[in-house]
Formats: structure tokens, sequence, C-alpha cells
């Protein structure tokens, strides 16, 4: 009783710090960062973070600093996702999942529906994140440890099985996209024996392929192609006024239970290192598209489709900092960045975050609850400016979208190397989209590939073959096998005509 | 000092100087030919052949100018942008050091320039190195902030290696990095000697074959006969540090700075999850005293020879912690003021302090220092090599 009143109390501080003058100036200054961040696409919320980094030093106290920085990396999750719908360009590594059903309800007119849906659904997605983050503050240790290497491995090839799923309505050119993709999380240096695998002597595919420009060049040239050939607006010759905010608000709702349990997914995969907002995104647009009972709809602009990915990567943020506030490790690249800043600011996350500076775990809960309500609310004033650009003629966009996408690859690594990449990977896009090819399984297998080989490695290194009858391990591998099996029972048991969704992009 | 150097530069070319300092020159300074390699190399014989007149304005010259306004001299380095290439990601530790470092050391260079930081990141700052090595120009505008284990490459002779690692010119260093090894405490592993004893051997957790947590135990092995499973493959050290906490792994060697600098080892120490069980700098770090070095480990244990001459060629990364270089060919005045004003800059209160503010450890390596360093490891017998080779897995 005596805990619960003391984690009242520190619920009510944290709510109070972060409402405080100047915490709550440096959160709407991050936002207003942020909301740019996030639109624009490939430059991402962590190189932000990293470019903004030097200048929190001279905040004073560490909640003014994660008001900043966290406010910033809370909100470029939803206004990424604008960019993904309304130019089918990703604004955000994490927000690419939606640009297969969002960017065809643009083309189809409905931009405005699948903007509505977007925001409210990253808003729900970021609440339930935050929640969870304060739910689990009791929990937090056990849950973490929960997760070793072996699981990890099986969460992987549970990920990888989602391929099928992903690959619409070619199952074979999907698996064979999702193969290609395992082969090019191969390139790099080996971690275990050092040894150098398809690097062709350059130096830049060292440290493998890096995801942002394979994305942005996958998704966002065959598109801006596509618009210089056709030579209209991306909305072609639809009216100009955007109707229907109000009912992809509603299709959150309607949905409600979609949208909570790929909240779920996300955090879930925030909580897991390494995975986070790159996996979970794909996930829940298969879980979502998976649940359609006219599997045609998939990819021609459901917009089950936008709500699932648009949810779950805004949960990830909250889960992301589950293993950062219990352990002092942080959970993926931006924690990182965040960790080494609120070190300088004096504060040091870990242990002592649970117990002494449990108001400060709290305030990082409010800023996300916050950060999100306010950047929805600023989505929907702007959203009639943002989606008139669609109806913008192409020969106008395209130079600028050209400018912005080669930035935003070249923040991966400053390297000329990026823009190769970023145009051989283009290239590519554009022929897998011209003969049907499915892009989701490829940028899966590889982000998965990778993730899966090491740990694979690793179990078989620490625990022989022995890991393979972990009790977590067996759950895990039935739960796999059920998802993989799940359809098929249905189609079974007759409830309902199982079709593969048609054509998912 | 800095006018006197500058007006070194005009080739010991006393009238011209004098002319320029007080104010009546021509200002067409000679840019060609750096001065130092003038006067001690080519020149040198000649001096003896100068007239008394020469001779005796180049001896009481410096000692004039140094009453001379040095704001009557245009500095070289006024105006100008210089460029510090960061091997890793920006907010990386090296990045954050490169950072600091950009802010406070053009107060310590005549003229003040600008210093900006640029991240030229991949393949473990290799390409960083290549880049300052080749790309950048001997004019002491770029500095590069590059791993210090490079050299292992350049022995190894790998192809990719574009520079030679005793030709960089080395500014300095602001901290060195000794290792150190963890061991969970709920393991029979108490000391070295347990290891070295053990049937089975610890799991110790590592990213890959290029790490410290790779090779630092694999260097223990060949030098004192213990023996460690290593398992690669984490993404990162923090996910080494969850697999201890999970009891995937029971040990991992990482920097004494990082250990003492965060969590989660501040929790780990209060609550004797870990204990120390070597470390790798020439004298025990004063915050680990009872933890034996490899050196200590050494004499107990009757390292052969070429063993010892393995450990100086690996565990000299360590001493050169953190380098900064310029590329080949940059005018001795040039790196002598550069090297200067690193020394300054680390000496400085305000860094200092600022170094504490952003928790990054002050420990630095003279210039002169690291040039004998990188000396000493390029000339290691080939034999040396094919050992290290082996142990590093190339």
């Amino acid at each position: 009783m005596a805990e619960l009143l003391v984690m009242g109390d520190a619920f009510a501080k944290g709510f109070w710090q972060v409402l405080a003058w100047p915490a709550f100036g440096y959160m709407l200054l991050g936002i207003a960062i942020g909301f740019w961040v996030g639109l624009l696409p490939g430059i991402g919320g962590l190189a932000t973070l990293a470019l903004m980094l030097p200048f929190s030093y001279t905040i004073k106290t560490p909640i003014e600093a994660f008001c900043f920085l966290l406010g910033m990396l809370a909100v470029t999750g939803t206004t990424g996702d604008l960019t993904s719908i309304l130019f089918g360009i990703p604004g955000e590594g994490s927000s690419a999942a939606l640009v297969l059903d969002g960017y065809p309800m643009s083309k189809k007119g409905e931009a405005g529906r699948a903007l509505g849906a977007a925001i409210t659904s990253s808003l729900v997605g970021a609440l339930i994140g935050a929640f969870s983050l304060a739910l689990s503050i009791p929990i937090m240790r056990p849950l973490v440890l929960l997760f070793g290497s072996p699981e990890m491995f099986i969460i992987a090839i549970m990920g990888v099985t989602f391929i099928g799923t992903l690959a619409g309505a070619s199952l074979l050119k999907g698996l064979l996209a999702g193969g290609i993709g395992l082969m090019l999380a191969a390139i790099g240096v080996d971690p275990q024996t050092g040894s150098l695998r398809y690097t062709f002597g350059q130096l830049y595919l060292w440290d493998r392929l890096d995801i942002i420009p394979v994305v942005v060049g996958l998704f966002a040239i065959p598109e801006i192609v596509d618009l210089a050939v056709r030579g209209t607006s991306i909305a072609g010759s639809r009216p100009e006024k955007l109707s229907g905010v109000m009912e992809g608000v509603k299709d959150t709702f309607r949905h409600f239970w979609l949208v909570m349990r790929c909240s779920l997914i996300g955090v879930y995969f925030g909580v897991l290192p390494v995975l986070g907002a790159n996996v979970a995104q794909w996930i829940s647009y298969a879980h979502a598209v998976q649940g359609l009972k006219d599997k045609s709809r998939a990819g021609q602009g459901a917009v089950e489709g936008v709500l699932g990915p648009g949810a779950a990567n805004n949960s990830t943020r909250g889960g992301d900092l589950i293993p950062t506030v219990a352990f002092g490790i942080p959970g993926s690249g931006s924690m990182a960045l965040l960790l080494g800043a609120l070190l300088i600011v004096g504060l040091n996350p870990g242990p002592e975050m649970l117990k002494t500076h449990l108001n400060v775990t709290f305030a990082m809960v409010w800023v996300l609850i916050f950060a999100n309500i306010i950047v929805a609310g600023l989505c929907f004033l702007v959203l009639n400016h943002l989606a008139a650009l669609t109806f913008i003629r192409g020969s106008l966009l395209i130079p600028f979208l050209v400018l912005l996408i080669s930035v935003g690859s070249f923040t991966a690594n400053n390297s000329f190397n990026d823009l190769v990449a970023t145009l051989i990977f283009g290239v590519l896009g554009y022929f897998m989209v011209l003969y049907g090819w499915p892009r989701p399984p490829l940028i899966l297998g590889l982000i998965l590939g990778k993730i899966a080989e090491n740990y694979l490695w690793i179990s078989t290194a620490a625990y022989g073959a022995k890991w393979l009858l972990f009790p977590t391990v067996l759950i895990l591998i039935a739960l796999t096998v059920f998802t993989v099996a799940y359809p098929t029972i249905k189609e079974r048991m007759g409830k309902a005509k199982y079709e593969r969704p048609e054509d998912a992009i | 000092m800095s006018a006197m150097l500058e007006n070194f530069r005009n080739h010991g070319n006393g009238r011209q100087a004098t002319r320029k300092a007080t104010g009546r020159g021509r200002g067409d300074r000679p840019r060609k030919g750096p001065w130092p390699s003038g006067l001690y190399g080519p020149v040198a014989p000649t001096l003896s052949r100068l007239s008394p007149r020469v001779f005796f304005v180049l001896v009481t010259l410096p000692l004039l100018l140094l009453t001379v306004d040095a704001s009557a001299q245009e500095p070289f380095y006024k105006g100008k942008t210089m460029t510090i290439i960061v091997g890793t990601k920006a907010g990386d530790v090296y990045d954050l050091y490169a950072r600091a470092i950009a802010q406070y050391l053009p107060k310590h260079i005549p003229g003040n320039p600008n210093i900006i930081a640029q991240n030229v990141t991949g393949a473990g700052s290799l390409i960083a190195a290549n880049h300052v090595y080749n790309l950048g120009k001997p004019d002491g505008l770029t500095i590069g902030a590059i791993f210090p284990a490079l050299y292992f490459d350049q022995l190894s002779a790998r192809p990719e290696v574009k520079f030679d690692w005793t030709k960089f010119n080395w500014l300095g260093s602001p901290v060195v990095s000794n290792h150190f090894m963890y061991m969970r405490s709920d393991t029979p592993y108490k000391t070295i000697d347990d290891v070295r004893n053990a049937k089975e051997p610890p799991k110790c957790g590592s990213t890959g074959t290029a790490s410290t947590g790779y090779y630092m135990p694999k260097l223990v092995e060949e030098l004192i006969g213990a023996k460690f499973n290593i398992i690669t493959g984490y993404q990162a050290g923090g996910d080494v540090d969850l697999a201890a906490e999970r009891g995937e792994i029971v040990c991992r060697s990482f920097t004494i700075t990082a250990y003492f600098a965060r969590e989660p080892f501040f929790t780990w120490r209060k609550k004797g999850f870990v204990h120390e069980i070597f470390q790798t700098g020439k004298k025990r770090d004063p915050r680990l005293p009872n933890v034996p070095n490899v050196y200590e480990l050494m004499n107990t244990y009757k390292t052969s020879e070429a063993g010892r001459r393995l450990a100086t060629v690996i565990l000299a990364a360590g001493n050169v912690g953190r380098p900064y270089v310029t590329p080949p060919g940059v005018p001795a005045d040039r790196l002598k003021l550069l090297r200067d004003a690193f020394t300054k800059t680390m000496n400085d209160p305000e860094f200092k302090a600022e170094a504490v503010k952003r928790k990054l450890e002050l420990h630095p390596v003279s210039g002169e220092e690291l040039e004998a360093l990188a000396k000493e490891v390029i000339d290691t017998p080939p034999e040396v090599v094919a050992r290290m080779q082996k142990l590093l897995g190339k």
C-alpha cells in the first residue's frame, strides 16, 4: 500500500515537473523540430538526435533535457507516417509500412481519411506505449531478462514467417524477395570470424547495408519515377478538397481492438533489444492485413493497413525506454544517444530510476503523452495544407523530393556511397514494382537476417543444442507454428474461406 | 612564441622578416617550402657560410620578436576553418571527445580558427583514417580522430589499408584506454588462476572479433594459458551486459573508463554482482588496486619473450587511447603549434571542467609519445605479427 502511495506521488510529481517552465518550453521546441524531422523523408530521429546532442549540454536539469530530446523523438513517428501516406515516400525508416496502403488511399483521393486514421492510431499507440512503460515499472527487470538470445532467435524467425503474409499475390515471388533480403543481410564483416562477405573491396560494405538508403531507394524512387511518368499531381485530377479526416478518426475506433493489438506488438518489439520499430511496423502490418475479410483490399488502400503500423511505430517508443530505465542499457540506437545526453546532464538511468528517481521515470511517461497529444492536435491543424501538396503538379514537386531523399540517405553514413546505394535500390525497386515483386519481404529479410544469424550463433555457442528445449523457446516455437498455420486452420474449419491478400505491393 | 614561429616562416631571411615585423614589408610572405625542414635540413650545413651579419640577425631575431606585438602578424590560422574527421557516428564516445576538443582547441591556436567536426564513419574508422591520410591536405587544417588499433590491419597487410601508421603526424590523445575483465561473482572463477585451472572455461561475451571484448581474453589465453569461451555476435556492449545479467555469459572485457562511468556497473559493484580478474595497464589503475595487471601475470606465469612482444604489440593500442592525427607532410612548425595547442587544451581548466561535466575522462598522452609508440608497433617482427593475426582471427 505504501508503495502505491509512493508511486502515486511520483506520478503526480512527474506530471508537474514536465508542465513546469522551462521544461515545457523545451518540449515544445523538441516537438517543433521533431515535426519537421519526421516529415522530411530519410532524415530520421536518430540522426537528428545526434545533431541535437550538443545543444542539450547547455540544458541544466535532466527533466528539461529529455523534455527536449524525448519530445523530439516521440513525434517523429507520427509525422513520418504523414509523408508515407501523402507521397508514398517513407518519412522515417519506421514509417515505410504505411506506404503500402496509405499511399493508394491518397491516390484514390482518400488522403484525408488515411491521415486522420494515421494520426489517431499514432496517438492511441503512443498512449498505450506510455502506459505500458508506467505499468511495467514494477516488473521491468524480469520482463527484460525473459528474452535471452535463443528467444530472440525464435522471435526473429517468427518475423521471417510473416514474409508469407507480406508476399501478396505471388507467394513464390515474396519468398524469393525475402531470400534476397536475407542474403543482403549477410553483406559485411561477419562478427563471428571477422571474415569479409560480399564486400567486393568496398570499405562502405564492411558495416553491412544501412537500412535507410535501402528503404528510401526501394520505396521512394519508384514512386518518383511513377509520378514523373504520369505527369499529373499525386492525387491525379481529383477535386481539391480534403474530406474524410473525421472518417479516419472514426476508423480508428471502428477497428479499436486491431489498433490495441498492434500497439502491444509495438511495445513488445520495443522492449526487445535490437528489434524495435523497424520490425514492429511490418509485423503489425502483416497482422492487420491477415485479419481482412476481403483479402483483395490489401495494398489497394485498406485503412486497416494504415492503422496497424501507425499505432505500432509509436508505441515502440514506450517499450524502448523499458530496458533503458530498468538497467541503464539502451534498447535501441536512439536510446543509446538519449542515455548519453542524460549522463551529461547528471542523470544516470538505471535501477535508481525505479527508486530514488521514480518521478523522473514518470516524467518520461508524461513527456510521451503530452508530446503525442500536442503533435496530433498540430497535425490536424495543418492537415489541409499538407494534403494540398498532393495536388501540386508532379514536375514541381519532384525536384524537392529528389533533394530531400538524397539528403536523407546521405545522413545515414555521411558517405557518397549512401547515394549510390539509394540509386541501386531505387532501380531494383522500380523493376520490382514493374514486374509485381513485393518489396516488404526484402526489407524484412534484410533487417531480420542479421538478427537471426547473430542470435543463432550466440545461442549455439553459449548453450550447444540445449537451448532448443528451453520452455520459453518451446512456447515461442509453438506460437510461431500457430501463426503460420492459423489461416489454414481457419480455412479447414470452414469459418471463412482464406484467400491470399492480393498484390500487397 | 607564435609570433616567433610566424616570422620563422620567412625562410630565415632576417631583413625581410624585420621589415614585416615593423609593418613596412611588402607582405609577400613566401609560402612555398616549410621553414624548419629548410633550417634543419639542407640549409643547416650552409649556416656556417652565412655572413656574420645575417647570422647575428638569425640568432637575435627570435629574442627581438618576443617583444614585438603579435597582432602585427597575420597568424596562419586566423579566419581559417579546421576540420576534425571523426571515425564514428555522431554521439559515440569518440565523437563526444572530438566535439569537446573542437570547441576548446581554437582558443590555444594563434589566430583562433574555427573547428568543425565531421563524421566519416565505417569499417571501424578505417575509412576515416584512409580519408585523412590520402585526401587531407598537409596544411594543418585537417585532423583525424581515429581508432588506436588500426595498425593491426596494417601489420596484417590488409589491402584496404591506405596509410602508413608511422607517417601520420600525432597530435596527442586525451585519454589512455586500458581494459579489464569483469566476472560474475556467482561463478567459481574468483581469480585468473581459477580460470587457468578450470575444467570448463568461462563464457565471455563480445560484439565481434575486432573488439577488445574478443582479443583481450584471447591475448590472456596466449600469454598465461588461461582458457575463455568467447561468444561473439552481440549487437552492442550493452547487449553483452544484459546477457551477463541473464547469465548467458559471465564475463566481458572492455575499458576501465566505461566501467566507472555509468550504469549498470555502479549497481553491479555496489551489490557485488561482478568482480574484476585482470587489467591491461602498465600500472594498476588506482580504482582497481587489487586486480593484477597483464604484466604481473606474465611474470608470475613466466611468459616467453615472444609472448611479451605479442603483448606489447596488442596492448599498445590501449596506450594510444583515442588519438588525433594529421596527414603526413604538415610543416613541422605548424605541427608543433598544433601539438602545443593540444597539450594546452588538455591542461586548460575550463576544458577540464567541461570534460568532468560531460563525463569524459582525461589522461592525456602527448604527440611525441604516440609517435614513438607508432614506430615501435610497426617494427614488430614477422613471427610476432603471424601470432597476432592468428589471435585476431585475421
